[in-house]
């Protein structure tokens, strides 16, 4: 791994750990079956790096086409490092190919993103990186506007190794502009010092005796789709802006109430622990993480259901290193290779096979139901409808409006 | 065309150096800000930067090949003229730009640029949806500067008059935490004030939170997040720009002349009132600029120690800014609140007079 | 002070002085949580909690490389653009103290208004500007914002500093005979010398601290605040204390070899 060292306290071993006890939990008989380990690759965060010398954007020469040079700005924390004498996949694959791989954690949140690289690929230019991890809904934004290259999948022989559920998704009905790279739920995520008892339900997080101790989610899909799913609304066929609003007033009494503390996007991880949160809207994974913090630290299913999303692969426009970036898909697409990436991050990998693969590197996880959701866990869980682009904006706007930034 | 090739400009030139020079900087900075603002587009662009071009060397020509008078006349003009430059084209010239894009109308949500329809619409949202942040940023960023001037004038009192040998020092002190970041500033005030955090801590253990709680500075035994840790971090942010400028005036006050004060007043309240605060008067004038302007367009504060409910104008400009990619109603945002703040000044100047805020 | 002082004066004296005081450590509360903090050996991500006292910290300042890329960064923008507000701020100072002229009072005005906009206005307005000239932002953009405000600033400083300066001096310098090149150096340049140089200091800090403004004119550029109020939502290192830390004790540095240096120089004038 080139970039800086991840936090030590994600070794591979306390994490398993962590699974170890998420999933006794889940066998332990909480309400739902499901305790899903993955990480909030929705909101997760870093601020923008790149290498040194670098400057993205102002006057970066553009790399030359020929193949040996890669650039992926991904999530944080998102991938295996190099650490405690095992070699992270960025390394592996710089060792295995002799491709330059540029890895960046540059993403926090997909708006913000697509806020900065929205008036250079709009004018027509090409941004640096050769790949970026937008979440779904914001691939298919993406892949609407005509910013992206198709994928060269003739080169990717291992992307038939896509699992079934995520091939043709709804932001990209013919699949060839993206490959997901992880996918993942969101739920509630709870302090025990603080609540003092077991989280079941969204009323929980309305429940006054919490009054200003309750973190909401900045990530409109996650938040809404929750609350409204709380409502008994459908959130997989939502088409207009009255078939969710009650979820949304529901959401502005609570914020006029005094009942939310703060909206935050992937930076609840230290409220949570710290116990200035006692509960917030968040992605199953991040919890396993900050369990090593905090034990009292949860996670769990609200029983309306929580929401799934899957994190994407794609080429903006122009990206130039082609025939590398294929490269990297078909080498994440190895079973293998993916594998190791599941074993650090905990996410539901989109690659076939991995479970076997698993097997063999850590039988406990391969065996975990966070990791490898069983039909009654997906049963659970709902995506958010994909909206046409006014239905969006205005749902996008009384969101903005409510949380108030 | 050069300008030495005319004679009748030459004449000038070197007749009334300084009408010239004035005329040659601010005739090149306004040109340039238009030409940054993009009024002037198209074949025009080439024929007014070669005007500004023109300016530059004809001051520097007269500079270098005018009479001993004319060089000294035009001298003060060549001096400012690069950096007035600079702010006409980066400052001016964003300024009008702003404008413009607030009265602009993104022809599609995705749109890269917005086309310039005389659209007041952003303007209205502005003021309908986010009054609230409107209100909370003068309110917080003026509650902020009267406790900077309670904290800050004793402060600076004491430092001027009673610092003696170790003035230097103090003020020193004052200024050092400033060299630290403001942002990790910002993190520690939250990490002290957070639940389990020290200060409540020290409120728990000193009994105080039951009076905290009464007079609304606690709010159920939490202070981070409440509307008083954003006023708290914007008064501790904004501290030495009240301390230092209320110190400069006060230490031109001699000394003396406070003794003699106390000599002729009964009392030294009375003595202070009419000696000192009046002296000090344009120190607090520039200390309540330097600290409400940053502060009613700061979001940091409210955003690492404030709650949903705290959000101000600052919060907003910037999420529609850098997060919704709503620049046109960012912009109209952006223009009211500097056209509160320059009606503020001057108002504000016209009570107190104004020169030097430094 | 030598006025008479009852006993209600003295304690109302202690009292203001007490109060004071308190002023001053209110100052200081976050510095010593942020110094405290840089021995901290954290448990998880974020060190906002106090585990135990360690010196690993600063043994490897230097640990989290993004972090230091974007110190490194920002060093690099505070560099050139003080270098080149300097030049440019010293000679509207100069030309403000020096000569009277016709318009100096509006110039003045605009010279003042960059101080009196809030930052966000600054930093919005140039990123419109920028967006409008379809200028990509980054390294090039944050430059030159950070002059925009440094230009004013400096100005303003090393005005105060010069004003009131005897500046018969320069003209008795040409008519010995000095030319204007040799009497800006040997003469000028020397006066103006030490409020260039705490003007410089000054705006510096300025830029390495500077948040707002940079924030909307970096585009996917990474300065150091920038930095840390990325990586700020998932961790909080305490390399991040130490490299403050490292900061403050070296403009503390710098301050006091200025103030050595000034007070030598006014003894030696006196």
């Amino acid at each position: 791994m080139n970039q800086r060292p991840l936090p030590r306290s994600r070794r591979p071993l306390s994490r398993r750990q962590l699974f170890l006890r998420a999933g006794a939990l889940g066998a332990g008989g909480l309400s739902l079956p499901a305790l899903l380990a993955a990480c909030g690759g929705d909101d997760d965060g870093g601020a923008a790096t790149t290498a040194p010398g670098t400057t993205p954007g102002t006057d970066a020469p553009p790399a030359n086409g020929g193949g040996d040079e890669l650039f992926f700005e991904n999530w944080t924390a998102y991938i295996d490092p190099t650490e405690d004498g095992e070699i992270g996949t960025v390394d592996r694959f710089i060792a295995d190919t002799g491709i330059q791989l540029r890895y960046s954690e540059a993403i926090n949140s997909n708006n913000e993103y697509f806020a900065r690289i929205q008036p250079v690929l709009g004018r027509g230019e090409r941004i640096d990186p050769d790949i970026i991890a937008p979440t779904g809904w914001m691939a298919g934004r993406l892949i609407d506007l005509g910013w992206c290259d198709p994928l060269p999948l003739d080169q990717i022989p291992n992307a038939a190794n896509l699992v079934e559920g995520l091939r043709n998704p709804t932001w990209d009905p013919t699949g060839e502009f993206s490959l997901p790279w992880q996918a993942g739920f969101a739920g509630i995520a709870y302090n025990m010092d603080i609540t003092g008892r077991e989280l079941t339900s969204i009323d929980d997080l309305f429940d006054p005796e919490f009054a200003g101790q309750i973190g909401i989610n900045t990530e409109m899909r996650d938040t809404i789709g929750l609350i409204a799913m709380s409502l008994g609304i459908d959130i997989e066929t939502l088409s207009s802006f009255d078939d969710a609003a009650p979820a949304f007033e529901r959401l502005e009494a609570a914020k006029d109430a005094g009942q939310i503390r703060r909206f935050h996007g992937n930076d609840y991880f230290d409220d949570l622990t710290n116990g200035n949160f006692a509960a917030c809207i968040g992605w199953s994974g991040d919890v396993a993480q900050l369990a090593l913090d905090n034990p009292a630290v949860r996670f769990a299913f609200p029983e309306s259901g929580g929401t799934s999303w899957a994190d994407t692969m794609l080429m903006p426009k122009g990206a130039i290193n082609r025939d590398a970036a294929a490269t990297w898909m078909n080498y994440v697409y190895d079973p293998e290779q993916a594998a190791q990436i599941t074993a650090w991050v905990g996410y539901v990998s989109p690659v076939e096979g991995v479970r076997d693969a698993l097997v063999e590197i850590d039988p406990e996880l391969a065996e975990n139901p966070l990791v490898f959701p069983d039909d009654a866990t997906v049963a659970a869980t709902q995506s958010f409808a994909s909206l046409s682009e006014d239905v969006e904006a205005e749902y996008d706007r009384e969101f903005s409006r409510i949380i108030g930034a | 065309m050069t300008a030495t090739s005319e004679p009748a400009r030459q004449r000038v030139m070197t007749s009334r150096p300084d009408l010239f020079g004035l005329f040659a900087l601010s005739g090149a900075g306004l040109l340039l800000a238009a030409v940054g603002a993009r009024w002037v587009t198209g074949p025009l662009v080439p024929i007014a930067l070669g005007l500004v071009l023109t300016a530059i060397v004809a001051v520097i020509w007269t500079a270098v090949a005018g009479s001993p008078e004319a060089k000294r006349k035009i001298a003060p003009y060549g001096l400012l003229k690069p950096g007035m430059l600079w702010l006409a084209l980066f400052y001016l010239a964003p300024l009008i730009t702003l404008l413009r894009l607030s009265l602009s109308t993104l022809p599609s949500r995705f749109a890269v640029d917005a086309e310039l329809d005389w659209n007041i619409g952003n303007y209205t949202t502005a003021f309908t949806d986010f009054a609230p942040q409107f209100g909370r940023a003068f309110l917080y960023a003026g509650t902020a500067t009267v406790f900077t001037i309670l904290i800050g004038f004793p402060l600076a009192y004491v430092i001027a008059f009673r610092g003696g040998r170790f003035k230097t020092l103090l003020l020193g002190l004052v200024v050092i935490p400033f060299f630290t970041s403001y942002l990790i500033r910002t993190i520690a005030w939250r990490s002290l004030l957070a639940d389990t955090g020290q200060v409540v801590q020290l409120f728990d253990t000193l009994r105080l939170s039951g009076f905290f709680e009464t007079v609304g500075i606690m709010d159920n035994g939490r202070v981070l997040n409440t509307p008083a840790a954003v006023i708290g971090g914007l008064t501790y942010n904004f501290l030495p720009f009240m301390i230092l400028p209320i110190y400069v005036s006060l230490e031109k006050i001699d000394p003396r002349m406070v003794d003699a004060a106390h000599d002729l007043y009964s009392t030294s309240v009375e003595a202070f009132r009419k000696i000192v605060v009046p002296l000090a008067l344009p120190g607090v004038f520039a200390g309540t600029l330097l600290t409400f302007i940053p502060a009613a367009g700061d979001f940091v504060n409210a955003l690492y120690l404030g709650s949903p409910n705290t959000t101000m104008i600052g919060n907003s400009i910037q999420d529609q800014f850098l997060v919704q990619n709503n620049i046109p109603l960012a912009s109209a945002m952006s223009f009211v609140l500097m056209f509160i703040i320059t009606v503020f000044v001057i108002i504000y100047s016209r009570f107190f007079g104004t020169e030097d805020l430094t | 002070m030598s006025s008479p002082t009852s006993t209600r004066g003295h304690i109302a004296r202690w009292a203001l002085n007490i109060y004071a005081g308190l002023g001053l450590l209110f100052l200081f509360v976050p510095i010593i949580w942020i110094v405290a903090f840089s021995f901290n050996q954290p448990r998880g991500n974020y060190n906002i909690v106090w585990q135990r006292f360690t010196l690993d910290n600063w043994r490897d300042p230097f640990s989290d490389q993004g972090l230091t890329q974007a110190f490194v960064r920002s060093l690099q923008i505070a560099a050139i653009s003080t270098s080149v507000a300097v030049v440019l701020g010293s000679m509207i100072a100069l030309a403000l103290a020096r000569y009277s002229f016709k318009g100096s009072g509006p110039l003045n005005f605009l010279l003042v208004l960059p101080l009196t906009t809030p930052e966000i206005v600054l930093g919005s307005s140039l990123a419109t500007l920028f967006l409008d000239w379809d200028i990509t932002r980054g390294f090039t953009t944050v430059v030159i914002a950070h002059i925009m405000f440094q230009v004013s600033f400096v100005a303003l400083t090393v005005r105060a500093r010069v004003r009131g300066f005897d500046w018969t001096l320069e003209q008795a310098a040409q008519d010995l005979g000095s030319s204007p090149f040799r009497t800006f150096w040997k003469v000028t340049f020397p006066l103006i010398l030490p409020g260039i140089l705490a003007a410089a200091l000054l705006s510096f800090a300025l830029s390495i601290d500077d948040f707002i403004i940079t924030l909307f004119n970096a585009g996917s550029l990474s300065t150091f605040p920038i930095y840390i109020d990325g990586s700020f939502r998932v961790r909080f290192p305490p390399q991040v204390n130490v490299l403050a830390t490292t900061i403050l004790v070296f403009s503390v540095l710098l301050m006091s070899i200025g103030l050595l240096w000034g007070l030598r120089s006014r003894r030696r004038n006196a």
